[in-house]
């Protein structure tokens, strides 16, 4: 029981961190329709300029977040002006090759500046646990959880109570109405984009606490992403919160029950479940499509 | 490439021919082409002979790995519009089968080479089975996943395949002084099988389908294309001979690890030389596994791998995608083209005034039925969408052998009447019976090869392919025979240019369908249609947008049709065309049929009259007189 326990509540938190790393991926795809590969990518970035900072001045992880975000912020905004605005009328297949190589790059720089090894942040409550009774919850996974959730809050209210977050919302339902009330959906998308990278780049700097990270390990969060979305029901904001702690949980369970090993396969086995029994997703809802809209 | 020269001789046997059909462009194009391919290929085949240089065979080798892959591939993403990045893991599939079988039960790794073809393809048809509801971005999700979880279960099945130590093969047995020369021809066999395959595949039935679901997935369920057969076959088309060439390639660099065999980079590889030679294109695929394997030993050699080739392979990708999207083969096309006509005039209509359709080819046998029993049925049908309740309880007959009319205002659910009659959507409650069949639950390439023909208010036509392309696409009846039918040229064709000549359009058969104008859109897909040779064609607006003279025309060819045992059900709201036309007239109103009669009786009706123009509004002159 207290193995259960444990494992649940490990994985509820781990989720948390899910949660924020998938929002970004869930608000690109509903606003613009791009399936962005490349947001594994971006959260190792992260994960990586958060070891060099903490290795250069001690800054702690989790601190590192108020630098991360801006800086992350920037370099999203920056990348969808140059590579992805110039496609965004192509076909849907064009952006998820453009990402895919932008991963794929992004994982060479990577390698050629911090080298092909694997990395871990390790700050100095690192080693220490809380303790509930019989329970051990370490310090790491605790705080990252709940840094994880304010960032994720803050994200939601920005989403509700903002003009950018309501006129994101409105792009994501219709593009074509919302530049008829005066949204200029071409740069919602650029900041819609720029967010997502942030969540990327928060959730990055926690990560780097979790979990060891090397450049290749962008496949395995991507792929973890990828499955959160797709359970949750792609562009989907509470489906993705809800695929995150699900995804947490069933990897903890994984780990506690059948053996760590085959942890990393639950999110592709979350994808042919829900791509058999339910397309669209938890949270998904079907359109009508037969209204032309060309 | 379509053949204008055979069809063209076989076009003199028929009546009244539309003019001198249209060039392909391609033709004068193509001996240059076929004599460039001839020595590259000469120079492939004997380049063993003549080089004992083993850095180039080597290279060659793995190239032609990477183009059996991007033929295969080309299937699903080139003509069916899928991308897969994924494409990779059959390579490691196959390689796994052969290693996998000679470890275990022994015999010459040769053996074993069609077996990891066959299962490849048998995993690729069971991936089909589950991306049979998944579209577009969905399906790229799959095939990232599919490629981790069989690295994962080649990682961890360990009793299997040894997890991370590897399968390890015997050494080749022939002489050293043959080198790698059966490695080498085993997979030029194996390319050039693929290659033929993609040919057939690209003039045949099933090809044009595929490429009609690239287009336009639904609209082609509805012309008879039974989409999830397809994908399905498409998928293990896609992937039997490059598992066949993932053996060939495990035996030869005779070591096989979980790491190695399911390295995306291969599927990276895979994908790029598809999109940098050119999508959809027979060569193509070849022409950039070549160029991409250059590269990929470059980089290995000059730079040490590693982070150079995800560099090189991950910039190469981006950048084709933003700048040479269409790949090199169809953009040197293009140009080559546009060089070659520049300052010739684009093709003329054809006139559409004065011609007698009955001295036409008939397309059709004629079924005379004078009986009055209901080819249609439709019972309290219901549909909503949220809140909105587009059609509730709506209830016709469509008599056989009539033209029967659908009118209603704007909104009053006609349009999704039609969809759920043709099986693009599923109602919400009602049923829908055909010939003493009921309908309702079945999908809509059934329905189409039942006898439903529809077209569509906006028309729906397959875009990037040419108009003869889009009259062939359809398929009548399901079986593998048809599917394997020449589509290009031969029976089909022929049949396609005649209902063709029937629309006047056949001057247009090598012209792109999206190039055409609205009103040759709506007559093309009206050939589409009666491709399917249909008992109902249910027409949606059919003189909608269009000019005067087009809509005269298109009410003779309705009644000319009609005149050979078709059955019409027409939406449309140009009153003078449906009230000298059709006869019944049905009229829904808010989702319900509220009206059926004579054309007079309907244009009385009080009710009919309110639901239109609303209750205080009083005619001066009957409407159609």
């Amino acid at each position: 029981m207290t193995e259960f326990l444990q494992a649940l509540i490990l994985g509820l938190l781990i989720g948390g961190v899910y949660a924020l790393l998938a929002s970004g991926l869930t608000l690109i795809f509903g606003v613009m329709n791009v399936i962005n590969i490349a947001q594994g990518a971006f959260l190792i970035l992260a994960a990586f300029v958060t070891w060099s900072l903490w290795r250069a001045i001690g800054l702690d992880p989790l601190a590192a977040i108020v630098v991360l975000t801006p800086l992350m912020f920037a370099f999203g905004w920056l990348l969808y002006n140059a590579t992805i605005r110039p496609i965004r009328r192509a076909p849907p297949a064009a952006s998820v090759l453009l990402t895919f190589g932008l991963a794929l790059f992004l994982e060479g720089i990577m390698g050629v500046i911090w080298g092909n090894t694997s990395h871990s942040v390790r700050p100095g409550y690192f080693t220490e646990s809380f303790q509930i009774g019989e329970l051990f919850l370490p310090k790491a996974q605790v705080y990252g959880g709940l840094v994880a959730i304010l960032v994720l809050t803050s994200l939601y209210l920005v989403l509700t109570r903002s003009w950018l977050g309501r006129a994101i919302r409105a792009s994501a339902v219709n593009p074509q109405g919302a530049e008829l009330v005066g949204v200029n959906v071409g740069s919602v998308a650029a900041l819609t984009f720029a967010i997502g990278v942030a969540s990327a780049g928060a959730g990055g700097a926690i990560a780097s606490v979790l979990y060891p990270f090397l450049p290749g390990s962008h496949y395995q969060w991507i792929a973890r992403l990828l499955g959160i979305i797709v359970l949750g029901g792609m562009g989907s904001l509470p489906g993705a919160v809800i695929g995150a702690l699900c995804l947490g949980v069933a990897e903890l369970m994984t780990v506690t029950y059948i053996g760590p090993e085959w942890a990393t396969g639950v999110p592709y086995v979350f994808v042919f479940i829900v791509l058999l029994l339910r397309p669209q997703g938890l949270m998904g809802t079907r359109l009508r499509q037969d209204v032309a809209t060309t | 490439m379509t053949d204008v020269g055979t069809t063209a001789v076989a076009e003199g046997t028929l009546k009244g021919g539309g003019g001198p059909p249209a060039r392909a462009p391609s033709k004068a194009l193509r001996s240059p082409w076929t004599a460039l391919i001839a020595v590259a290929i000469l120079l492939v085949a004997v380049f063993p002979v003549l080089s004992d240089d083993l850095y180039y065979q080597n290279m060659i080798i793995l190239s032609m790995v990477f183009a059996i892959g991007a033929v295969g591939l080309n299937i699903i993403t080139g003509y069916a519009g899928y991308v897969s990045l994924g494409q990779g893991a059959f390579i490691g599939l196959g390689a796994y089968t052969v290693g996998i079988c000679v470890t275990d039960i022994g015999g010459s790794p040769w053996v074993w080479v069609p077996v990891a073809g066959l299962l490849s393809a048998a995993v690729a048809a069971l991936l089909g089975v589950v991306a049979m509801r998944a579209r577009g971005h969905a399906f790229v999700i799959l095939t990232i996943a599919f490629l981790f979880l069989v690295q994962l279960l080649a990682t961890n099945w360990d009793e299997l395949t040894n997890g991370t130590g590897g399968i390890t093969l015997p050494i080749p047995t022939w002489s050293v002084e043959y080198q790698y020369w059966p490695f080498y021809y085993a997979l030029m066999g194996l390319l050039a099988v693929s290659l033929l395959a993609s040919w057939w595949i690209r003039r045949n039935k099933f090809g044009m389908g595929l490429i009609a679901i690239r287009e336009d997935e639904d609209k082609a369920a509805t012309v008879g294309v039974s989409t999830p057969t397809y994908k399905i076959l498409a998928f293990a088309a896609s992937a039997v001979f490059v598992g066949m060439a993932g053996g060939v390639y495990g035996y030869y660099i005779s070591f096989i690890d979980p790491l190695g065999m399911f390295n995306i980079l291969l599927s990276v590889q895979i994908i790029l030389s598809l999109l940098l030679g050119g999508r959809a294109t027979l060569w193509g695929p070849v022409l950039g596994a070549f160029i991409i394997e250059w590269l990929n030993e470059t980089s290995n050699n000059e730079f040490g791998g590693g982070n150079a080739r995800l560099l090189i392979f991950g910039g190469l990708l981006a950048l084709v995608v933003l700048f040479l999207p269409n790949g090199i083969i169809p953009t040197a096309s293009a140009w080559i083209e546009r060089w070659r006509t520049r300052g010739k005039a684009g093709l003329a209509g054809e006139r559409l005034t004065g011609i007698d359709l009955r001295e036409r080819a008939a397309p059709v046998p004629a079924a005379p039925s004078d009986s009055a029993r209901p080819l249609l049925e439709v019972k309290g049908l219901a549909k909503s969408f949220g809140g909105v309740r587009a059609v509730e309880d709506a209830s016709f007959a469509v008599p056989e052998g009539s033209i029967t009319a659908l009118i209603g205002p704007n909104g009053s659910g006609k349009t999704t009447v039609f969809n759920l009659i043709g099986g693009t959507m599923a109602p919400d409650a009602g049923e829908v019976w055909f010939e003493g069949r009921r309908i309702d639950r079945k999908p809509p390439w059934k329905r189409a090869h039942l006898g439903i023909g529809r077209t569509f208010q906006i028309t729906r036509l397959f875009g990037d392919m040419t108009v003869l392309e889009n009259v062939v696409a359809p398929l009548r009846e399901f079986h593998l025979g048809l599917l394997g039918a020449d589509a290009v040229s031969g029976r089909e064709a022929r049949r396609a240019e005649e209902l063709l000549d029937f629309v006047g359009m056949r001057k247009y058969r090598d012209v792109r369908a999206s190039a055409l104008s609205y009103g040759q859109q709506k007559l093309l897909e009206l050939a589409q249609i009666l491709m399917l040779d249909p008992k109902l064609i249910m027409l949606d607006e059919p003189a909608g947008g269009i000019n005067p003279t087009l809509i005269e025309r298109i009410g003779e060819t309705i009644r000319e049709l009609n005149s050979r045992g078709k059955t019409f059900l027409i939406v449309e709201h140009n009153m003078p065309f449906v009230l000298g036309l059709c006869n019944p007239v049905l009229v829904l109103a808010r989702g319900r049929t509220i009206a059926s009669g004579s054309p007079d009786e309907v244009q009385n009706d009080p009710e009919v009259l309110d639901a239109y123009l609303g209750e205080d509004f009083r005619l001066e002159q009957p409407v159609g007189a």
